[in-house]
Formats: structure tokens, C-alpha cells, sequence
């Protein structure tokens, strides 16, 4: 929770560092769910990928703080 | 029909996939949003103004940039050769009034034996004589105190445990009484305060865990809340020469939180790790319980 990233003496809150990564990770999920076909079985592609999004970063800043690193 | 039941998949599919991302994004807001937390944190110290309350040259200084003093060290002398001549003067003052104390009481004796050979008039002025005389020995007495406290003030010393920081102070320089000479950092007053928002107060309770970690540090430092400040300035409002209140009219949107200065004791204090009054914290304290009632604490 009050975890923050320095690069070179200029701290980031480590939230915003996951946000990137979220964004990353769901670029890929959304190539993947496309490359399937499953967007055939959602309404409103837009919205979906904002959840996606939303829910990747949740579930980082789960996953994170288990892994030792303080958000 | 089978395109009926496509639709519905497909809404019930969207829909739940978006509830499912509006309940992480109000957990992740709470969690990061409600907990009471702050970037704004500052180690801080209380600083003597250490300054000589007798005028003079400065004829030594015994500390160095950012040395430990103890309290009742000495840390700089003010011209001790001019206020011992001052004392001198004083005694000599008393030895002066002694002399016409005694005077006037010979004289006193004398005429009263001669009885009312000597006019009434001269009897009592002989009395007064004495009054003042012995009056006057009184106040050269206390001025030869007052000199001797002033030679004692010629050598300051430090008030309290601390660092001596930023100085600038050189024989030869010249002080006023009452100027100030240089910065002690009282070490046994050095905490951390951080600059809560009002809307986070709720969650911090007196005696609260507080964990502290300093920009740059790898350790968290351990503490309690100390007590929380009764009172911050008005910006937007201030007196005007009649003594009436100028308030600013404003009318805004948009509205910022205040920031409440909460202030943490550190208790045990790792040796590596050196609190520099000024530094940046991070102040994380544990949140009140949920239940608890307003003004009651868990942690009490």
C-alpha cells in the first residue's frame, strides 16, 4: 500500500507501474480471446476490454503484494 | 429462437463480466482510496534558538558543524575579560557604599551622644543618612549580583540534548542581546508527521500502529500516534485592520481536502538509520475497526 518505485531518485507509486503492466497483459488477453473466436459469445467489445482491464489490474494488486513487493 | 437465445448469452455474458469489474474497481478504490495512509509525511524536531541573553564580542566557539552536544555543554563564549571588569566595577560599588554607610553611622553615634547640644533637624537627617546609605549597599549588592549572573551568561551552553546544525557563528563575530546564534536540533524531540487528509482522520485513533518508511530506506520504522494537531490556519480567511474578518469569497467545484498534521512517536529507532529533521515519510497507521464507535479506539 505504500510501496512507490524510484527510478533515479523520482518515486512512482508501484500502483501505476501495475497499471502499465495491466495494460500490457490485456492487449494480450484481448489478441488471445480474439484469436479464439470468443468475442462471437460477448455484446459491446469496448466494454468488455475496459473490464478486462479493470479485472487484470485487481487481480495484479492481489498477486503482487504476495509476492513480497509492497504496493 | 436460436438467435434469441445468442443475444442472451451474449448480454448475460457482458453484463457479468462488467458487475464482476465494477466490484474490483470499488474494492481497489477503498483499499487504496479509504485506508489511512499518506505520502506526506515529514521527520521533524523541535529547534532551539539558541541565543545570549548579554551583548559582546564572541570570543570562542567550542562546537563544530552538526556536533552532538549534551545539555549543559558549552557551546560558545561571549567577551568573559568585559564582564568580569563589570563585576569588579560592582564590587567595588559595595566597597564604596560600605564606606558611606559606615560613615554616616560614625557621624550618627557622634551627634547623638552630644544630645541636644545637636538640633533635632540633624538627629533625623542623621537617621535618613543612614537609611539611604544602607539602601545604596543594597542596591550595589544586588548590581554585583546582577554582574556576577551576567559573567556566568558570558558562556552559553546547550539547553538540551541535540545536534548543533548550520552554523555559522566565529570568534570575532559580534551579538546582541537577544539575537540568535545558531540552530540546536533537540535529538530527544525528533518524531514523524504526516499530513493526513481530513477525510482519513475518522480511521486514525491516538495509540494507533504506525509503520514509517523514509524515502530511500529499505527498513520500515515502528510507532504509535502520538496525538493529532488541534488546529491548522485558515487560508481563506484573515483580519483586517478593524479587526473584523476579511473572508475570501469563494465559491468552488472542485474542493481539496485539508491536510492535518498527525504526529507519530518512533519507538526504538534502528542505529543505521539516521532521522534527519526534513526528510520524507511514508506514514501508513493502522485503521480503526470498522465497529468501532466514533471517538472509542481498538487500539487504546
Amino acid at each position: 500500500m505504500t510501496g512507490e518505485l524510484s527510478i533515479d531518485g523520482v518515486f512512482f507509486p508501484t500502483l501505476l507501474a501495475l497499471a502499465l503492466a495491466a495494460l500490457i497483459l490485456t492487449y494480450g488477453l484481448t489478441r488471445l480471446i480474439a484469436a479464439f473466436g470468443l468475442y462471437r459469445f460477448l455484446a459491446y467489445r469496448a466494454l468488455v476490454d475496459l473490464s478486462l482491464f479493470v479485472l487484470t489490474l485487481g487481480g495484479l494488486s492481489i498477486l503482487v503484494p504476495m509476492l513480497g513487493i509492497r504496493l | 429462437m436460436n438467435r434469441l437465445t445468442g443475444t442472451l448469452i451474449r448480454s448475460a455474458a457482458t453484463i457479468i463480466i462488467v458487475i464482476l469489474a465494477v466490484i474490483v474497481a470499488v474494492w481497489m478504490w477503498n483499499h487504496y482510496e479509504r485506508s489511512p495512509w499518506t505520502r506526506d509525511g515529514r521527520v521533524r524536531a523541535d529547534v532551539v534558538r539558541v541565543t545570549p541573553d548579554i551583548g559582546g564580542l564572541v570570543t570562542s566557539v567550542a562546537v563544530r558543524d552538526n556536533q552532538q552536544v549534551k545539555a549543559g555543554d558549552l557551546l560558545f563564549v561571549i567577551d568573559t575579560p568585559r564582564y568580569a571588569l563589570a563585576l569588579e566595577q560592582a564590587e567595588a560599588q559595595i566597597a564604596s557604599a560600605q564606606a558611606t554607610l559606615g560613615q554616616a553611622r560614625r557621624e550618627a553615634t557622634r551627634d547623638l551622644a552630644l544630645g541636644d547640644l545637636v538640633a533635632k533637624e540633624s538627629h533625623e537627617q542623621n537617621v535618613a543618612r543612614v537609611a539611604t546609605a544602607q539602601a545604596a549597599l543594597a542596591e550595589a549588592r544586588s548590581a554585583r549580583d546582577a554582574a556576577a549572573l551576567n559573567l556566568k551568561r558570558t558562556q552559553v551552553r546547550a539547553s538540551v540534548n541535540g545536534v548543533v546544525t548550520n552554523l555559522d557563528l566565529h570568534p570575532g563575530d559580534y551579538l546582541a542581546a537577544g539575537t540568535q546564534a545558531m540552530a540546536l536540533i533537540d535529538s530527544d524531540s525528533l518524531r514523524v508527521e504526516g499530513y493526513f487528509e481530513e477525510t482519513k482522520l475518522p480511521l486514525v485513533c491516538i495509540g494507533a500502529p504506525v509503520t514509517v518508511r523514509l524515502m530511500g530506506e529499505k527498513q520500515d520504522l515502528h510507532g504509535k500516534v502520538e496525538s493529532i494537531a488541534y488546529g491548522i490556519n485558515d487560508s481563506t480567511r484573515s483580519d483586517s485592520g478593524n479587526l473584523l474578518p476579511t473572508v475570501e469569497p469563494t465559491f468552488s467545484w472542485v474542493r481539496l481536502a485539508q491536510r492535518i498534521p498527525v504526529r507519530v512517536k518512533l519507538t526504538n529507532v534502528p542505529a543505521n538509520i539516521t532521522l534527519i529533521s526534513g526528510r520524507t515519510a511514508t506514514v501508513t497507521v493502522e485503521p480503526a475497526k470498522k465497529d468501532a464507535k466514533p471517538g472509542s479506539c481498538r487500539h487504546a
